[in-house]
Order: structure tokens, then sequence, then C-alpha cells
């Protein structure tokens, strides 16, 4: 899996009905459903709303995971290179990739809460 | 203390004993025609004894398969007898001289030159691949 | 999730031979240091690592990938020419000395890749 579908997999849980991902997959014109495919669908097919309960739990909970794990990660980070500096034989190499990974992690982190901000602030500014 | 350049201890052992090693050498040579010495018998030739050091290496496999360190074990003088060659001051007799191979000295010099040079590059290239290991992710 | 991000068969499989390299340098620092001492046998990486790695990367699974080990052995496959049976031969550990910093230099670039790939899938921008 590369890393853009696994961040995609993770912001956009697999929500979307099966029977319009279908209809997607069928349309002669890329991206485009063609109305009479989602007629054929039936009025239920699309009362699913997109945010529908994952398998895994809430989105809370994914959230919830992910920061534990970028925790994980700076901790894991920080004692390799404190290994390095008290010389206890961890190798530099070591080291410097865990550091890299924990800044990897935590800028996506941050990255998914500027997401969530700026969705937020959108909903907020949308006129009833 | 920080260690970040690895088995750099083994090489500076190596090139120690490789220097003492060029001492006793250069100090043989210079002797080579001391017939009467501080004990007042010819200079006795002198050779370096290697012998491995175990480093201490974590997680490692016991005796086997672990980096050794060498270090020089002593010192000692050789046991070959002093050479006789007829006395130049007294026709008929013989003089004791220091056994001492000029061409031996000299290869076993070299010898232990290249092996200083190499070990000098092993540190240089472990300087290199350090500062490699800290580019990454830049 | 933040695990799968890092959890690729060939990120994973580029660290260990990283680690290998690096066991690598310090089993020739070891050999070179060791030229005239008298009955030593030169070292190295376990050739049964390759193999293992190879074996795993075709599987794609990334815990056998992870929990592969390098670890250093006497090199049975060295003969001793000289006669105070050190196997050590100055010439060949210079050339493996020059080729592991090469493939130190290959593995560093690719793990930098890789993070640096990551990076740019998350922010967009490059550096």
């Amino acid at each position: 899996m590369n890393p853009i579908s696994a961040i995609r997999q993770f912001v956009m849980p697999e929500a979307r009905p099966a029977a319009v991902v279908k209809a997607m997959s069928d349309s002669t014109v890329a991206g485009a459903v063609p109305f009479n495919e989602l007629q054929k669908l039936g009025p239920g097919a699309l009362q699913q709303p997109f945010s529908s309960q994952p398998a895994g739990g809430s989105f809370g909970d994914l959230l919830g995971q992910m920061v534990n794990e970028v925790g994980a990660k700076q901790t894991a980070a920080g004692d390799a290179i404190g290994g390095v500096l008290s010389g206890q034989g961890v190798p530099l190499h070591q080291a410097m990739i865990a550091m890299q990974e924990a800044s990897v992690s935590f800028q996506l982190m941050v990255e998914v809460r500027n997401k969530l901000l700026e969705s937020y602030q959108e909903l907020m500014r949308m006129q009833i | 203390m920080i260690t970040l350049l690895t088995g750099i201890s083994s090489s500076a052992a190596a090139l120690t004993a490789e220097r003492i090693r060029m001492e006793v050498i250069s100090q043989n040579i210079a002797n080579a025609n001391t017939t009467r010495g501080l004990d007042g018998k010819p200079y006795q030739r002198q050779h370096v004894v290697f012998e491995t050091a175990l480093r201490q290496q974590q997680g490692g496999a016991g005796s086997f398969g672990s980096p050794q360190a060498v270090q020089v074990s002593r010192i000692e003088s050789d046991n070959r007898p002093p050479r006789l060659i007829p006395d130049p001051s007294n026709p008929g007799a013989m003089q004791a001289v220091p056994d001492v191979n000029i061409h031996e000295e000299m290869a076993d010099y070299i010898t232990a030159s290249r092996s200083f040079e190499a070990n000098l590059a092993v540190v240089k290239n472990a300087r290199a691949m350090a500062m490699q290991t800290l580019t990454i992710g830049k | 999730m933040i695990n799968a991000l890092f959890n690729q068969p060939n990120y994973l499989a580029t660290k260990k031979m990283l680690d290998a390299t690096v066991l690598r340098q310090e089993a020739i620092t070891s050999n070179i240091a060791n030229l005239e001492t008298p009955n030593y046998k030169r070292l190295d990486v376990a050739p049964s690592f390759s193999s293992d790695l190879r074996q795993a990367i075709a599987s794609k699974n990334p815990t056998q990938i992870e929990n592969l080990r390098p670890h250093l052995i006497v090199d049975s496959a060295a003969f001793s020419p000289k006669r105070d049976g050190n196997t050590v031969q100055l010439e060949d550990e210079m050339l493996h000395l020059n080729q592991n910093f090469v493939e130190h230099s290959l593995e560093t670039q690719l793990v930098s890749a890789s993070l640096s790939r990551l990076r740019m899938a998350i922010t967009g921008r490059s550096g």
C-alpha cells in the first residue's frame, strides 16, 4: 500500500455505498455518474450518509489512536537519541531514522488537524 | 562517552600497535652495529608480540564473531645468538655483532607501515559514513 | 495507522540492509585492525542474512522482514596463505571497505527518499 492510499484510507474511511462505487466505475465518462444509472439504483441507495460508522469505531477513536501512535513514535525517537548520547551503543542510523519517522508522523497529525479546522470553519461560514 | 564511529577503538589500538612495532624496528636498525652495549654484550634484536583483547560488543555472540582489538602484549628480546664476523682490529679473532638483518627489518617496517595506512583509511571511511548517516531525512 | 505508513516492505528491507551494512563496517574494521594478529580469522555478516532478506521481501510480509537480525560470524570460506593462521587479506578488505561505503551511501539515500516522499504526500510541499 503506497503512502498516499494509506493516508486516504485513514482520512476517508470506507463509507461509500458499494452500489455507487460500481456505478461510477461503470460509467463511460471518467468520474461522472450518469443520471440514468443513479435512477436504476433506486431512491434508497443514496440515503446512506457518507459519515456512516466504519467497522473500526468512530472517527474520534481513530483520532485518539493516531495521537497515541504519534506519541509512541516520539518516545521511541527520544529513547534512541538518549541511547546514542549516553554511549549505550544504539547505532546512529537507527536514532536518525527514528527521529525522522517521529517528525513525519507529527507532521501528518498537524496536517490532519489543520484540515479538520479548515472544514469546521468552512461549515460555520455556510449560510443556512 | 558517545561512540558515533563504531569500531574506532579497534582501529586506534591497531594504530598504536603498529607504531610501537615501527619504533622497535627503528631501534633494531639503529643498533645494528652495536658490538658493546650497556651490559658489555652485543645488542640483542627485539621484536613485538601482538595479541587480541576481546572487545565488548553489545549483543555480541561470544568469543567467535565479535570484533577484536589488537594490542602489543610485550616487547621481547630475540633469542638469536650474535653473529660472528672476523675482527678487523685483531686479525684471526672473531667479533660478535648483533644478528640484525637490515633487509628483514625493512620488510617488517614496510608491512607495519602498510597496516598503519590501512587502519588510517578505515578511520577516514568511518567518519565519512557517519557524516552520511547524519544526512538521513535532510 | 501511523505504523501503517512505515510498514512497507521496501522501506523496512532498506532499513534492515542499512543495519547489515553498519555491522559489516564493524567487521571490516576489526579485520583490518587485526591484519597482523596470529591466528585471527576474518569476520563478516552471516551469508544467510541476504538469502533470508530476499525471501522475506518476496513474501511481502512486514513482520518477517522486521524480525530479521543480521549478525557477524567467522568467515569459514576464507583461507589463509599466511603461516601464522591469519585469514585477512588486505586487498580484499580494502575492496570490501569501499564497496560497503557505497552501499551505505545508497541505503541512506533510499531511506531519505522514502521519508521525503512521505513528507511530500502529507504536506504537499517538498523539503
